[in-house]
């Protein structure tokens, strides 16, 4: 009986084996590495002197660490609450009965398989000032005088709209689908049942296609908050930071510091500070979706 | 009111076409011509000179074949190694079975973001920097994988598996043969999401990588654009050849890849 019991697991084992392995290497180890790393002074050829506390007590005096944290929540801020009207509006247009409806339901989603450098650099130029997409729209339409130039990204305000720009419109695709999937369940005697009753279709939407979808809005609200926290390539690549840093999110300051200035170690202990965010970030989701289980018991 | 709706859904639709058109048409003009209104971005003489141009002088071809390499190489490998120890979390009685699920679940709060620097540490220790081995290998390990295909192998009823037990099939048949078969649609999604996911992986290439032979698309796409920031030609020829496979690739798919996302957020 133990016999077989001990079979069983071996058996289990070999299943697991693959993923366990890669995991432990390349997720768990470096976990535990990383955190001998911040108490060393740590360059990209090899392990200097220890250190102690020092780089936490860096880490947590540094002016720009919180700057590049605070820009990627303004960078959260920016692109979670309109990248879920936006999807929401997308989804409802794409699925509206037309002719069109395929046709729309790809459109909006074809942005999100471009690669991040091809959608940062299509966003570059539409944004470029003299010859870009949308100056020379604005100028044909004259909306924008002829001897005038909006420099979008020597701006921080505008810089910040440009990248939510493009964020949204590269990204909003899979959002949108969870949106569009979760309208098409609800069930159409429920929209019977309303018209029935006279309801409008303002009414419907707020009432019964808003309702329906606040489960999976609030899923994707934090899935998003999460995700926007750890933007960087396409921000590095349509702003670089700038102005004057001004758009720098967290994860390029962590490359910078390591790669750049050749400080592994405290580019360790950023993203030990970056990592407890998002642990916190993901409890309150975890915490949400409970407590809407519990709702529904 | 519902010609108000069918105009905003056709500028909705307008907005999102606008820079991919913008790219094609862009693309295909002569190169070095004026352009003092929009209107001439769209004018001809038109040309594919430029294509052979960047295809054969850049190494834009040997980026985009090393994307296709490590994304289908991940695509494979994690969604069969995720089907391995999904169905063992699912199926299989063994002890610390709770546990190991915890662990795995654990995996989910951290992001690869936050472990980056000590990972690329331990690549460079293991020497995996600037290799194949080194894209694809710590990319293989997907909780979000396993968690998903274990919640569909958990659809699968029991006696059915029985049945081939009791005919003396092994726990490998009953894998090959009954798990794998009827969670095809999953598995199917799962591969297309992975996919996608390393097609568009940047930060470890970024960090990896430094031999231009076995960049990938991502990493250089902003090595060729540094060289051409004069005329729009060149840089949206670049834009246009990278993105054309891949559209491709969703138009035929379109249908699993809508799927695997609604699956993904039902599950998430």
């Amino acid at each position: 009986m133990k016999m077989k019991k001990i079979r069983a697991d071996i058996q289990a084992l070999l299943f697991l084996l693959p993923f366990l392995v890669v995991y432990i290497l390349f997720t768990l180890w470096p976990m535990v590495k990383g955190v001998e790393m911040t108490f060393y002074k740590w360059t990209l050829i090899k392990k200097m002197d220890f250190i102690g506390w020092d780089n936490y007590r860096q880490v947590l005096q540094d002016r720009e660490v919180w700057e590049a944290l605070w820009h990627s929540a303004i960078f959260v801020v920016l692109t979670t609450p309109t990248m879920i009207v936006l999807s929401i509006s997308l989804a409802l247009i794409a699925n509206r009965k037309s002719l069109l409806q395929k046709f729309y339901r790809s459109i909006f989603f074809i942005p999100s398989v471009l690669s991040v450098a091809v959608a940062s650099y299509l966003g570059l130029f539409v944004f470029q000032p003299y010859t870009g997409l949308v100056n020379s729209i604005l100028h044909l339409i004259q909306l924008l005088p002829g001897d005038q130039e909006i420099f979008w990204l020597t701006e921080t305000s505008l810089a910040w709209i440009v990248i939510t720009l493009i964020t949204l419109w590269w990204t909003v695709g899979f959002n949108f689908i969870l949106h569009l999937s979760a309208i098409q369940e609800i069930p159409d005697e429920i929209y019977e049942a309303a018209r029935l009753d006279g309801a409008n279709n303002n009414q419907i939407f707020w009432r019964i296609t808003l309702p329906y979808l606040t489960p999976i809005t609030k899923t994707i609200m934090m899935l998003q908050i999460i995700a926007s926290f750890k933007v960087f390539m396409q921000i590095y690549i349509i702003t670089g930071g700038g102005p004057l840093d001004q758009t720098r999110p967290i994860i390029q300051l962590i490359y910078q510091t390591g790669f750049r200035k050749n400080n592994l170690g405290y580019a360790a202990t950023m993203s030990y500070l970056l990592f407890v965010i998002l642990l916190v970030l993901s409890a309150l989701q975890y915490w949400i979706n409970n407590r809407k289980g519990a709702e529904d018991r | 009111m519902k010609w108000l709706y069918r105009i905003i859904s056709a500028c909705m639709a307008t907005l999102f076409a606008a820079p991919l058109v913008w790219m094609l048409v862009v693309s295909i003009k002569e190169e070095g011509m004026k352009i003092i209104t929009v209107l001439d971005w769209f004018k001809p003489p038109y040309s594919l000179d430029v294509y052979k141009e960047i295809l054969t002088g850049t190494k834009l071809t040997v980026w985009i074949g090393n994307s296709l390499l490590v994304a289908a190489l991940v695509m494979v490998l994690t969604v069969a190694v995720a089907a391995l120890a999904g169905f063992a979390l699912s199926k299989l009685p063994f002890r610390y079975r709770t546990l190991m699920f915890f662990v795995v679940l654990a995996g989910l709060l951290i992001p690869g973001e936050a472990t980056i620097i000590p990972l690329y540490q331990v690549a460079k220790d293991m020497d995996l920097l600037n290799s194949y081995q080194g894209l694809i290998i710590p990319a293989l390990a997907s909780p979000v994988a396993v968690i998903v295909l274990k919640s569909f192998f958990d659809g699968i009823p029991n006696d059915l598996l029985e049945s081939v037990q009791i005919d003396g099939g092994g726990t490998w048949r009953i894998f090959i043969r009954i798990i794998l078969p009827l969670t095809r649609p999953a598995l199917a999604s799962m591969a297309i999401l992975t996919f996608i996911g390393s097609w568009n992986n940047f930060l470890w290439p970024f960090l990896s990588i430094t031999d231009d032979n076995l960049f990938t698309l991502p990493m250089g796409i902003p090595t060729l654009m540094g060289q051409y920031s004069e005329d729009y030609v060149k840089p949206m020829v670049i834009n246009a050849i990278a993105s054309i496979p891949i559209i491709i690739l969703f138009v035929t798919f379109e249908r699993q890849i809508v799927k695997g996302i609604s699956m993904s957020g039902i599950k998430g």
